[in-house]
């Protein structure tokens, strides 16, 4: 059998790539295609006709003042939770390689969070806030307050997701071979100075990396503002994913929702695919 | 050799598991043979477990295949991904306001059925009759007549509060007995909006006027005496409210709880509140009495209320003749059948809104409500406020009940929230 017909490697294609294709193009390519098209539609979600209205949802969306102010929250939210993420698990990466006795221990002991699922995470800390805050300081809860709900939203996503970036940065500091370690200290760096001229910057694709996940999943987080705050105080905590939730399914404006969910995945893909290529730019290989 | 045989088997695998997900999904259309199975969406949680020991015990003596299931999500947004997928239940349970909205394109018309007689509560739209009505609720102020007594030493009797003042002296009276702050508020955006803001439409004579009104710029809200009425007494909750300073994380079980234990006294709420109240250690007399107001026009001495939670069978073509014709006995079974009516008042505790069963309503909300229902002292519910409204105006009621907006603040963001919405069409 030849192996340079066109037909041969199709059929190598179809017999490896092509079930993972299939699937890929059933529940990624057809449902956005889909959602797309809903977009041009003012389909209220559970009616048997879809009207086309060309692009009045897009219009729609953006003089919906709610949308905007939820997309603001959620900027400043993505920003904050991004840098406490990767500081935190970067300094908590830090501690679990120095070989301090029982290191594997607390590597699963910061990695937990991460497998308790959001929706019941936010419900653990919501009865933290609410009640065991309340009970041992006797103030009021920081969920009553606008300021205090954003703080507690932020705390509880770097609580969720350190642990998880926490390995990656782990696995970064071990790919950094111990001679070019040595050999700095031999030149007279400190262990400061390594850190910040030699182990940094060979680990920048661990940074890369755990900020674009931190920043994809801040960006279109739903089920610890769900269960945690639910948007409360006054709709104060709502962000752009739980605003198009409500808008879509709620209010029954699914074509709206979904152009607001649109924007929304577009906005989320500029910002992480800039940072992945300002970030790849100055990668450097020992 | 081996290699490619390998690789066929992990394709193959590959393949089957992939027409496996596809098959599941036409087997659910439930179109097997001569034994109708039909499916039943429950939207009250707190009787699903009722639900599916009733489905069983059905099931094995009419032989009447029926499966129930239940979803945590708003019962809108559900439906519209069983209709999405083409697998709509045989019935379902919803809210009035869904079935006005999908009446139209998905529901049986149930005009021909025996148990339209018997109720008030159906919902009837251009001369056919969609939704059954699964139970009575109303609203009105939950007491706890035991932590009255003990507060203040004497009989509670809640038809001898009717005005504004008259509230206020039994807080204050509680409060000289002992009580530190005798009323709780629920700060969810459905109790505050969907349930208490409501009233203000509700009491009116003509609820599509008065939004009209407020619409138009005709009726000042801030002006209404209706809605300063309400708020007059919604005041004396909030001012008396345990959970004052943080009255927007009080949550709602707790505030139950402390009602239910008689650590406060009163609360605004329906005879769905007893789901939370039973669940712990609650006191012996309880009801709901009328929200007080000065109105002088016996809104004081009603609840507000009427049907809730309706069942309409699917229509379209994913649903047999013989499945419609199944639920149709099943809906006739819970009204006409012995078993049924006490499916509805015993097991499940609710308040039934057919004429003919007239078996004791058990839990003492419920009993209230009956009690104001058989003298026909309720209000009728709107059932067309727009879906945003509990979540747009019960933020702004928030705002007022956390201090953050006065009452003509709140009047006005009602009011900019109802330039823009539109009531449901009926």
């Amino acid at each position: 059998m030849k192996q340079n017909k066109l037909s041969y490697k199709v059929g190598q294609y179809l017999m490896f790539g092509g079930p993972g294709t299939l699937l890929f193009l059933a529940v990624v390519i057809v449902p956005f295609v889909y959602g797309l098209y809903l977009t041009f539609t003012s389909w209220d979600g559970v009616s048997a006709t879809k009207e086309l209205v060309g692009f009045q949802n897009f219009a729609d969306a953006f003089t919906d003042g709610d949308y905007w102010w939820a997309m603001l929250r959620t900027v400043i939210y993505s920003a904050i939770a991004v840098v406490l993420i990767n500081i935190v698990s970067f300094a908590l990466a830090y501690l679990v390689t120095q070989g301090i006795k029982g290191q594997n221990f607390f590597r699963a002991g910061f990695f937990v969070p991460n497998l308790i699922g959001g929706i019941v995470l936010g419900y653990v800390w919501k009865f933290v806030f609410n009640r065991a805050f309340v009970a041992i300081f006797g103030t009021t809860s920081l969920l009553a307050t606008t300021e205090g709900a954003m703080f507690a939203l932020i705390m509880v996503s770097v609580w969720q997701y350190a642990g998880y970036m926490m390995l990656i940065y782990v696995a970064g500091f071990m790919s950094v071979s111990k001679d070019v370690q040595e050999a700095a200290k031999i030149d007279g760096c400190t262990s400061a100075q390594a850190m910040r001229h030699v182990t940094i910057p060979l680990m920048r694709s661990s940074f890369v990396q755990c900020i674009f996940l931190s920043i994809t999943r801040c960006f279109v987080v739903y089920d610890v503002n769900l269960s945690l705050t639910n948007g409360d105080p006054f709709k104060s905590s709502v962000m752009a994913s739980m605003h198009v939730y409500n808008q879509a399914f709620t209010y029954k404006n699914y074509g709206l929702g979904q152009s607001e969910a649109v924007i929304l995945f577009v906005v989320c893909a500029i910002v992480g695919v800039t940072q992945v290529l300002i970030g790849k730019r100055g990668e450097v290989e020992a | 050799m081996k290699k490619r045989i390998i690789a066929i088997l992990s394709a193959a695998v590959l393949a089957f598991s992939l027409t496996a997900c596809g098959g599941s999904g036409g087997d659910a259309t439930g179109d097997s043979g001569d034994k109708a199975s039909i499916t039943i969406f429950n939207s009250k949680m707190e009787i699903q477990s009722q639900m599916e020991e009733m489905a069983k015990e059905y099931s094995e003596e009419k032989g009447v295949e029926i499966e129930v299931y239940y979803s945590s999500d708003t019962v809108a947004a559900h439906l519209s991904t069983r209709y999405a997928a083409n697998d709509p239940y045989t019935i379902s349970m919803v809210d009035a306001k869904d079935v006005y909205a999908l009446a139209a394109d998905h529901a049986v018309d149930l005009s021909d059925q025996d148990w339209v007689k018997n109720t008030t509560q159906a919902i009837t739209i251009d001369g056919k009759t969609y939704g059954f009505p699964v139970c009575v609720e109303a609203r009105g102020i939950i007491y706890n007549a035991d932590a009255v007594k003990k507060a203040t030493g004497k009989d509670f009797d809640p038809t001898t509060i009717k005005t504004t003042a008259d509230f206020q002296a039994i807080v204050d009276e509680c409060i000289k007995g002992g009580m530190a702050s005798p009323t709780g508020v629920m700060k969810e955006d459905w109790s505050l909006a969907a349930h208490f803001l409501a009233e203000v439409y509700e009491q009116h004579d003509d609820p599509d006027a008065f939004i009209a009104g407020i619409k138009d710029g005709s009726i000042k809200l801030a002006d209404d005496a209706k809605f300063n009425q309400l708020m007059d007494t919604f005041d004396v909750l909030k001012n008396n409210n345990y959970a004052k300073d943080a009255a927007i994380s009080a949550e709602r079980e707790v505030t139950e709880q402390k009602l239910a234990e008689g650590e406060i006294a009163f609360m605004f709420g329906g005879n769905w509140d007893w789901s939370v109240i039973n669940a712990y250690d609650y006191s012996e007399n309880m009801g709901i009495m009328p929200v007080p107001n000065d109105a002088t026009d016996g809104s004081s001495e009603k609840l507000v209320g009427g049907g809730s939670k309706y069942f309409f069978i699917d229509s379209s073509e994913n649903t047999s003749d013989a499945q419609r014709q199944a639920a149709k006995d099943f809906l006739n079974w819970l009204v006409n059948d012995e078993k049924g009516q006490q499916f509805i008042v015993e097991k499940c505790a609710l308040v039934p809104a057919y004429s003919n069963i007239t078996l004791a309503v058990q839990d003492p909300l419920g009993a209230s409500v009956k009690k104001y229902a058989d003298a026909d002292a309720l209000i009728a519910n709107y059932n067309y406020l727009p879906d945003d409204h509990y979540a747009k105006c019960g933020a702004s009621f928030q705002k007022y009940l956390a201090g953050e907006v006065d009452r003509a603040g709140f009047a006005d963001e009602v009011t900019a929230y109802w330039k823009t919405a539109e009531v449901g069409a009926h």
